[in-house]
């Protein structure tokens, strides 16, 4: 879903670069409130850690692999602004070192992931977490919100090709959503067990785990 | 800090190497803007900006093959939205082919915005690849923090980009502590579930490795700010590049 340089027309990209400057800013400004210092190590690791994580591949059907893009799994972690700023710096390096995602698209691209991506996916998750209560609350969430979150990326995604020319929308918005639909639960399913995992040995590590 | 695979050809000494990396950051992220905005129609620009691009590679002595290699992370989104261009945007139609009862139409205006998205996003990789693999990776971050970039920003990716290595470290051993207990890799939820297993305690060594990392900084009076020792310096020879690469995208423009 990393979109390159030259996909998007000039008022996309510029726009999605506006809304993500601000947005990131905004995390920012809330996270250094709640975790005050600490947010540098804790924000600076964690991105390390969501980068890690996407490095471990699985295998997958007919001798292909896919890895986890762990927007969802952040957000559970580490809230909604944590999410979003961690996806966003990991978003930057992977543009920046290994050029995945163009440089002017990187304003999209942490539209898709870390706005609709991870904080998009909290608000599912948390919804979903209120109405069920408990562990079971937490992982229904989880899995549902993964799932979720990665369709609509691509359907953003799919959106701001469409409103730039490059691709009618009756065309890219099925190919983005079909392929990101089976991405999804893949998704859904690692997501759900690394949170189960973390449930049995650190439960407070769960952001906001008393579910005030 | 150097690292073997990010910071590869960082340390070579060639004339683009010794840029100032304020100016290079700024230089290139110009001639991406140049080669996304311009007009799709303008073969020969696009033909020139190449040019450029492959002297300048030539002159930096960064192998071909390493710069070529790193490009082929474009592919996979040119195949997958791409290829449906030539076939679906509207225009005069250069060639239709019916197979069945689908009938494929190729239009100049598809084919040329195809030739246009691909080779933009194919110039610009080939830009950004040139310049990160020609710095270092905490020079390059330390250049955006001049070009005021937030601090707060740079400072998470800085310890993203340190921590990165052991946390990477740490996965590889835990595979590696699962193979030689003889764990025989199995397909399925199986394997999918030892996998998430280890992202989960690799997640809770992390927190845990923050916490530490944090109270250690606490303990050596950190309050919040970093400071780092500014050795960056501008010589003509860096405006002389800016200003020389400038003039030729200008140029470009007119031809």
């Amino acid at each position: 879903m990393h979109i390159p340089d030259g996909f998007l027309s000039a008022n996309t990209w510029v726009s999605t670069w506006i809304i993500s400057i601000g947005g990131i800013g905004y995390c920012i400004k809330k996270l250094s409130k709640i975790l005050r210092e600490k947010m540098i190590p804790l924000m600076g690791v964690m991105s390390a850690f969501i980068f890690a994580v996407q490095m471990l591949n699985f295998p997958i059907a007919a001798g292909t692999s896919g890895h986890l893009l762990g927007g969802v799994l952040a957000a559970v972690l580490l809230g909604p602004y944590g999410g979003a700023v961690v996806l966003a710096v990991v978003l930057s390096i992977q543009c920046l070192v290994f050029q995945d995602g163009g440089l002017t698209a990187l304003g999209a691209n942490m539209f898709n992931m870390s706005f609709i991506g991870s904080m998009g996916g909290y608000v599912i998750y948390n919804s979903i977490r209120r109405i069920i209560g408990n562990n079971k609350g937490v992982l229904i969430g989880t899995a549902v919100a993964s799932w979720l979150s990665v369709v609509l990326a691509s359907v953003f995604c799919a959106v701001e090709l469409a409103i730039s020319g490059t691709s009618p929308l009756q065309v890219v918005l099925p190919a983005m959503a079909l392929v990101h639909i089976l991405i999804g639960i893949g998704e859904a399913i690692i997501s759900v067990l690394v949170v189960s995992f973390i449930l049995k040995i650190r439960p407070d590590l769960i952001y906001n785990s008393k579910g005030e | 800090m150097q690292h073997l695979y990010i910071d590869r050809y960082a340390g070579l000494d060639s004339f683009i190497h010794k840029i100032d990396p304020r100016i290079k950051v700024i230089t290139f992220f110009i001639f991406i803007l140049y080669i996304v905005l311009t007009n799709p129609f303008s073969y020969l620009s696009f033909l020139l900006y190449g040019l450029v691009i492959l002297f300048l590679i030539a002159i930096s002595r960064i192998p071909f093959p390493f710069i070529f290699k790193k490009t082929l992370a474009v592919i996979p989104f040119v195949v997958l939205i791409a290829v449906f261009v030539p076939f679906i945007k509207r225009g005069e139609v250069l060639a239709s082919y019916t197979l069945g009862s689908l009938r494929i139409e190729f239009t100049r205006e598809g084919i040329v915005l195809f030739w246009a998205i691909v080779i933009k996003s194919y110039l610009s990789i080939l830009c950004m690849i040139l310049l990160t693999s020609s710095i270092k990776f905490t020079s390059l971050l330390k250049s955006l923090e001049k070009l005021k970039i937030p601090k707060l920003f740079i400072m998470i990716a800085s310890f993203m980009y340190r921590y990165s290595f052991l946390i990477i470290d740490e996965a590889q051993r835990m595979q590696r502590a699962k193979k030689s207990r003889a764990f025989k890799n199995k397909k399925g939820l199986s394997a999918v579930k030892m996998l998430s297993n280890i992202a989960g305690v690799l997640f809770v060594r992390s927190y845990e490795r923050a916490e530490r990392v944090y109270l250690a900084m606490c303990a050596r009076g950190f309050q919040g700010e970093i400071k780092t020792l500014d050795t960056f310096s501008i010589v003509p020879r860096d405006i002389m590049f800016l200003v020389s690469i400038f003039a030729t995208l200008l140029l470009i423009q007119f031809v």
